[in-house]
């Protein structure tokens, strides 16, 4: 069934459009799902082995923001859950009995972090100090393991593994297959890594806002060291994993890699494009700094191996969105190089005296730093979903093939935009209402000991 | 027992504890809207259900999850043929999920409080409406004989007389069964008025919930014969069970026994629930979509059964830690 001709956008169109919103704003959530736990059990360990209670307010005020960050996120979880039935059906109906095995594991991880949530949320003062410390693992843990399921049901989406097509069937399905599919382990390293550094950068983003601001006390010093700790272990390490599930996509996704280093034509020995912005009309030569043979080697461990270029396959088979995905990769790698800067530049300040540097450009640079991280992670994930197109399931299942055929998804795309619009103000509402509350259970004079 | 009926089981439980606590959750919220500005019986309810509302909505994801990964082709259909009146519930869920977590958060002024209170009852009231009326409407089309030029199926009807009944039906079962929660949860922590009051909301809820579940056979009768057909066949007895179970709820509330009174209202739910599920076992969707035609393969199947045994091991334990912690007092820490 076709959208009538008169419809603004497509059937297609807005099916996409209304499950990629969905998907970037839930992002924002889970990302967040994730890195939060962690920095609350950090930061409420803290305070049980050095009694002090600016660790504990912090702890507290993380937890109410995660209070309502987890309602917003639960729901907007549920919304895709619908929506992969109600926009994808085709896709579901193909694909749910191959890779369904993470998604119920997914289940059984999100069950048991919704009941830690409630334990920890509402149980500060129903448990000891400690166990109330130790109700916060499993959430920690059990956020990882949500991020970990759903992200190898996209690897498998990436690079599909773990079944057979036989007269247009699927057979021979293998769960642990296709879950275990060659990207697994890249792709979810880079996720979870990309939650903890966004969380982070983000936590000390609006502790460098307030330091700015003025308050220059022991609390916002704590919460950016904290937050800056983590960032500086991971931030290098993210590099790394980058790179590696870059050498993922050269196996297994030569469209795909084509779209995202900006190859047109086949190179022998192909140089890496730095910069090389996608604008109309310039083919990928706008500012642009050339490194002979880097992506050869980068991607393929050798510096004279042919790299496909875009126009060698069919057009029906390359994405129609490279320069969207171009673009977005660039964006994230250099944000990510930018963050990796940031880090090192605050440790190896700090280490010369025991306070972090607190000059306005390097608070300013913090700011920015957490929009950054997070605008990050949404680039990342247009680069894995754009890059991937024409395919829902990479080689083997067109997009256009997975969308319902049941009318009317224009004003359920009208419907779905203008309620994550409402959500986002409530919840930045309610949020900063949590921000502006004065810290509690923290003696003036504790503020004021740096 | 095949697997698949083994998953489809599985299934039917999920969505049996979906449909009793969350739709406690959801009664909740009716009885909110129901309770106006009196902020002592308003309290009462959030105090009933606050700690735990979250985790009783993971069954419904849950339930998808096992629907899509062990019924692809059903659950493709259920998303095509119903795409209105899900995604209409689906806002519903979400809207109220946000509404309650942003009233409860300390962000809250009185003011945005009431509107989102407004918000999360309305939201609380659609939500199960329209799952009642999915319901109805699958077993209407599911339980009649195949005839002749219906392929497929691509759409269900889902406003007619006995869905629309069924969905009624729903959201007074929920409402009832929050009424008799609220009313055990204040008997115990002796607050006598609201016990009362929310035992009087249990017995005009539960009037409901009997006049309608006898008045969705009757309309089956006439409006879906072959539910009928199935009603007083092999889901008899549930139907009786349910009908009992009914009557002996607004008897306990009305002689003041709170415990026996959820758990007849806990009964009648399950009950209603599982006289639909045979009526239209072992169909999914219309007569072609079966639990077998549109099994997932052996291998997926086996996978969702150890799934489902590790949230068993894993969920229970901690669901029964979640209510232990909240049935005990509170500690009194010093700061």
């Amino acid at each position: 069934m076709h959208a009538p001709p008169t419809a603004v956008i497509s059937h297609l169109t807005a099916g996409r459009s209304q499950i990629g919103t969905s998907l970037s704003f839930h992002l924002f959530f889970a990302v967040l799902g994730v890195g939060l736990p962690l920095m609350m059990l950090v930061a409420e360990g803290m305070h049980l082995r050095t009694g002090d209670p600016v660790w504990r307010a912090l702890a507290r005020r993380w937890s109410k923001v995660f209070a309502v960050l987890f309602a917003v996120g639960a729901a907007s979880g549920t919304i895709i859950s619908f929506e992969l039935g109600l926009l994808f059906p085709r896709f579901m109906a193909y694909a749910g009995g191959i890779i369904g095995l993470p998604f119920s594991l997914e289940g059984a991880a999100f069950f048991l972090e919704a009941i830690f949530v409630g334990i920890y949320l509402y149980g500060w003062n129903r448990l000891s100090p400690r166990a109330h410390w130790l109700s916060g693992f499993p959430i920690a843990i059990s956020a990882v393991a949500s991020a970990f399921f759903i992200v190898t049901a996209n690897a498998w989406m990436n690079v599909p593994r773990g079944f057979q097509i036989v007269h247009g069937h699927v057979t021979h399905v293998d769960p642990l297959a296709a879950m275990f599919n060659p990207a697994w382990a890249t792709e979810t390293s880079h996720m979870v890594f990309g939650a903890y550094l966004a969380t982070a950068f983000g936590i000390a983003s609006v502790y460098a806002i307030g330091m700015l601001r003025g308050r220059r006390d022991a609390y916002h010093r704590k919460a950016i060291a904290v937050a800056l700790s983590m960032a500086a272990i991971l931030a290098p390490l993210q590099v790394a994993v980058g790179d590696l599930l870059g050498r993922t996509v050269a196996d297994h996704q030569p469209a795909t890699l084509a779209a995202i280093e900006g190859v047109t034509h086949t190179e022998r020995g192909a140089g890496l494009n730095i910069g090389g912005f996608p604008l109309p009309g310039h083919n990928g030569e706008v500012l642009n700094v050339k490194v002979p043979h880097l992506l050869s080697v980068l991607a393929l461990d050798n510096p004279n191996a042919p790299v496909r270029g875009l126009d060698t396959f069919p057009k029906a088979n390359r994405t129609p969105l490279a320069p969207y995905v171009r673009l977005a990769f660039i964006g994230m790698v250099g944000i990510g190089t930018g963050l990796v800067a940031l880090s090192l530049w605050y440790w190896l300040r700090r280490r010369r005296g025991s306070v972090g540097p607190e000059d306005r450009l390097t608070l300013m640079a913090i700011a920015g730093a957490g929009p950054a991280a997070f605008l990050a992670n949404e680039l990342g994930w247009l680069v894995s979903e754009l890059g991937r197109q024409p395919w829902i399931v990479y080689g083997v299942f067109r997009t256009s093939s997975g969308i319902t055929t049941s009318p009317g998804l224009g004003t359920t795309f009208t419907a779905f935009t203008l309620l994550y619009v409402g959500l986002t103000a409530l919840t930045v509402w309610s949020v900063r209402r949590i921000a502006a509350r004065p810290v509690e259970g923290l003696p003036v004079a504790a503020m004021r000991a740096a | 027992m095949s697997l698949p009926a083994l998953i489809a089981i599985i299934l039917g439980v999920s969505l049996t504890a979906y449909a009793l606590f969350a739709g406690a959750d959801f009664g909740a919220g009716i009885l909110d809207l129901l309770a106006g500005n009196r902020d002592a019986a308003r309290n009462a309810i959030a105090a009933t259900i606050g700690p735990v509302w979250e985790a009783n909505h993971v069954w419904l994801i849950f339930s998808i999850t096992i629907l899509f990964s062990a019924f692809p082709a059903a659950f493709a259909a259920l998303g095509t043929a119903l795409l209105a009146p899900l995604t209409i519930a689906l806002l519903a869920i979400v809207v109220r999920s946000v509404a309650l977590g942003l009233r409860v958060s300390p962000a809250a002024t009185p003011r945005a409080g009431a509107t989102l209170s407004r918000l999360f009852g309305a939201a609380s009231l659609i939500a199960p409406f329209m799952f009642g009326a999915v319901a109805g409407a699958l077993a209407a089309v599911s339980s009649s004989p195949p005839h002749l030029g219906a392929p497929a199926v691509s759409h269900v009807p889902w406003t007619g007389a006995f869905a629309l009944t069924t969905g009624a039906l729903a959201v007074a079962l929920c409402a009832q069964l929050a009424a008799s929660f609220v009313a055990l949860s204040m008997v115990r922590s002796g607050q006598q008025r609201l016990a009362e009051r929310f035992r009087v909301r249990g017995l005009q809820t539960g009037a409901c919930v009997c006049l309608l579940s006898l008045a969705a056979p009757a309309v089956a009768a006439t409006a879906a014969p072959a539910v009928w057909h199935k009603l007083i066949g092999p889901a008899l007895p549930l139907v009786i069970i349910g009908l009992c179970a009914g009557a002996m709820s607004l008897l306990a509330s009305w002689r003041r026994r709170y415990p026996l009174a959820r758990g007849a209202s806990l009964l009648t739910g399950v009950a209603v629930l599982w006289g639909w599920f045979v009526s239209q076992a072992p169909h999914l969707i219309g007569h072609r979509l079966t639990i077998h035609s549109t099994a997932a393969t052996h291998a997926a199947l086996g996978a969702i059964a150890i799934a489902a045994g590790a949230v068993l091991l894993l969920v229970l334990p901690a669901m029964y830690l979640l209510f232990a912690v909240f049935a005990r007092p509170e500690l009194e820490i010093t700061k």
